[in-house]
């Protein structure tokens, strides 16, 4: 998404005079990320939203390597933010944090920087949590007001609707999240990391070196998912392919269709159970371009609107922490920057949340 | 099966649904369909296997008394069922609407319907409100047997439970407390396989999505997806 865009806010907030602009940071994990936006007659236009990643050569994410990113790259993406923006850092109104879940080491570059722009500018300081930013910022840009949510990343695979003014939650993985499986399959059959070249996964580039499917073990509980068999079963078949790039290519194909199907079936059961007319797919996995297309055959099929995040605001990114803490601010859910504490394990449906249904 | 005269009148996850006349009686026809979002491969085998298995279950339950719909006809192939029409709402429907004793009541006898299903090595695999029936004479009828299944291992009935559970957490928040606490209960009461570590379980699948302990939640975090 360029900058300078504006989306009209859907969800209710108390009316306000003048405008705010809000700074946003997050660094729950691998990006560390600053996104700027301008508040005004219940609209919000993105002034900026810079991000930089931390990309490990082997294995997956070091906390410790992640951590020493964010404080390297922060100065760099907070003057670029600020620059896209035309700002300077004390023509912002409010600070808003990512304070979890996420890896304590990361949490704590992005909460550490919040406290002391807070403290030494002295700008109100809000707490967002991150699970709940993908969605208000996929609610925000997609113009929905209550969709069946639908959120996949690597830390998370979930199924949520509002109600009563919290996230609850309808179905989830019981054991490995959905962008843990492609991650961890592709970096043990030696194709990652990177996880990501030219905006597409390991696991879509490996799948098109074969057409071919083979069933592997599929495991739905009513809208909770099981992706550890599937995991076992297709590292075991790609070990017996050896270096054999067809046979490779039909395992990750067959376990890429096989989890997306998956998927889409507690997603439809869900869209039974609950009735909801609008399904918003967000997180790290709705850049997905083939999973995408699957949420459009579905939303087809019943007859419903379907809004997946573009992959700017699909990934980790300071805009939707910038704007989640625009709902909190507007709501008066200010903490002192000694009060703010980071929350590893924060959970989307802990809290309560004034603007919600 | 095509000759019976049939009209739809609802479509689930997984079927469309036509009452037709069936020998004067009023029946159920659910067809398994074919999604354009699932492999074909896949589509063949649930299709074929879980109309098997919903079958196989609904004859089985019904004959040991519990309140399903009863089979009349089954075609694997084609995906279709035959089965006793009930006259009745889906209580993800209209849970809200009717009075707390009510409520209290079905949650009990959901509970214990669960406990003697589980009794006899069967698990529902999708047990949510929107698979129950509320009838006209105040009962309850369980229906949708494609995810079910035999096993002895707990861990099936207690996600039956927790299912259940989080399906009124979700839609009915209000009566979530009442109705859970009520449903294990009487679970406990009917169950003859230690009901208890049921729901002891149930408090362990929980939390695994959420204070999964701490070494399997660090692996987890680390191996985030990147982008
Ligand atoms: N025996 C029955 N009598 C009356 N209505 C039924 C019966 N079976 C199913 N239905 C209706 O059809 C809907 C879908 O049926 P269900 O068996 O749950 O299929 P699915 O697997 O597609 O969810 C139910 O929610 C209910 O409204
Ligand atoms: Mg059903």
């Amino acid at each position: 998404m360029s900058t300078k865009m504006c989306f009209e806010i859907p969800v209710l907030v108390p009316s306000t005079k003048g405008s705010l602009v809000v700074f946003g940071v997050e660094s729950t994990s691998h990006t560390f990320g600053v996104g700027i936006i301008e508040f005004q007659n219940n609209n919000v236009c993105v002034l900026a939203n810079v991000s930089s990643q931390y990309k490990p050569e082997r294995g997956g994410i070091h906390p410790s390597e992640a951590s020493q990113h964010h404080v390297n790259v922060s100065n760099e993406v907070v003057k670029r933010a600020l620059s896209e923006a035309g700002i300077s850092i004390s023509d912002i109104d409010v600070v808003a944090v990512a304070v979890g879940p996420g890896l304590g080491p990361c949490l704590r570059v992005g909460a550490t920087l919040a406290r002391f722009i807070s403290a030494y500018w002295g700008k109100p300081l809000v707490p967002v949590n991150h699970a709940v930013a993908h969605i208000e910022i996929g609610k925000l840009v997609g113009n929905m007001r209550d969709p069946l949510i639908v959120y996949v990343s690597g830390g998370n695979t979930l199924i949520a609707v509002q109600k009563d003014k919290r996230y609850r939650v309808l179905g989830e993985t019981l054991d490995i999240p959905l962008g843990n499986l492609l991650d961890t399959f592709t970096r043990e059959i030696g194709i990652a990391p990177p996880y990501i070249v030219g905006g597409k996964h390991a696991i879509d580039i490996c799948a098109e070196w074969s057409s071919e499917f083979t069933p592997l073990p599929y495991t739905v509980k009513g809208s909770d998912l099981s992706f550890s068999g599937l995991l076992t079963a297709a590292l075991r078949i790609a070990r017996e392919a050896g270096g054999d790039k067809t046979k490779l290519g039909r395992v990750c194909n067959s376990l890429r269709e096989t989890a997306f199907n998956m998927l889409i079936e507690v997603v439809e059961r869900s869209l039974m159970l609950t009735g909801k007319r609008e399904i918003l797919l967000v997180g790290g996995v709705a850049s997905n371009t083939v999973l995408r297309e699957k949420f459009e055959t579905i939303a087809r099929f019943y007859g419903v609107r379907y809004y997946g995040t573009p992959p700017e605001i699909a990934g980790d990114n300071g805009l939707m922490i910038a704007y989640t803490g625009l709902l909190q601010y507007l709501y008066g859910r200010i903490v002192k920057p000694e009060e703010l504490v980071v929350k590893q394990r924060l959970r989307l449906d802990e809290e309560v949340y004034p603007w919600l249904l | 099966m095509a000759s019976l005269s049939n009209s739809l009148i609802a479509r689930g996850a997984e079927a469309e649904i036509y009452v037709a006349d069936f020998l004067g009686i009023k029946v159920v026809v659910k067809k398994r369909v074919s999604k354009p979002y699932r492999n074909p491969i896949f589509n063949k085998m649930f299709i074929e296997s879980r109309t098997r298995t919903e079958a196989k279950v609904l004859s089985e339950l019904y004959l040991a008394g519990l309140p399903v719909p009863s089979v009349i006809l089954v075609d694997e192939e084609g995906g279709v069922i035959v089965m006793e029409y009930v006259e009745g709402s889906r209580l993800s429907d209209i849970l809200g609407t009717l009075p707390r004793e009510t409520i209290i009541d079905i949650s009990g006898s959901i509970g214990k319907y669960a406990a003697l299903m589980h009794n006899m090595e069967i698990y529902h695999g999708d047990f949510t409100l929107a698979n129950i029936l509320f009838t006209r004479s105040s009962s309850i009828v369980i229906i949708d047997f494609g995810l079910a299944g035999y096993s002895t291992d707990i861990e099936e009935y207690a996600i039956d439970l927790h299912l259940m559970s989080r399906s009124i957490e979700a839609l009915y928040p209000e009566f979530s407390e009442i109705f859970t606490k009520n449903m294990f209960e009487k679970y406990k009461e009917y169950s003859k396989i230690g009901g208890e570590n049921v729901i002891r379980k149930v408090s362990e699948i929980r939390a695994r999505g959420r204070y999964v302990d701490r070494e399997v939640r660090k692996a987890i975090l680390r191996e985030r997806y990147i982008g």
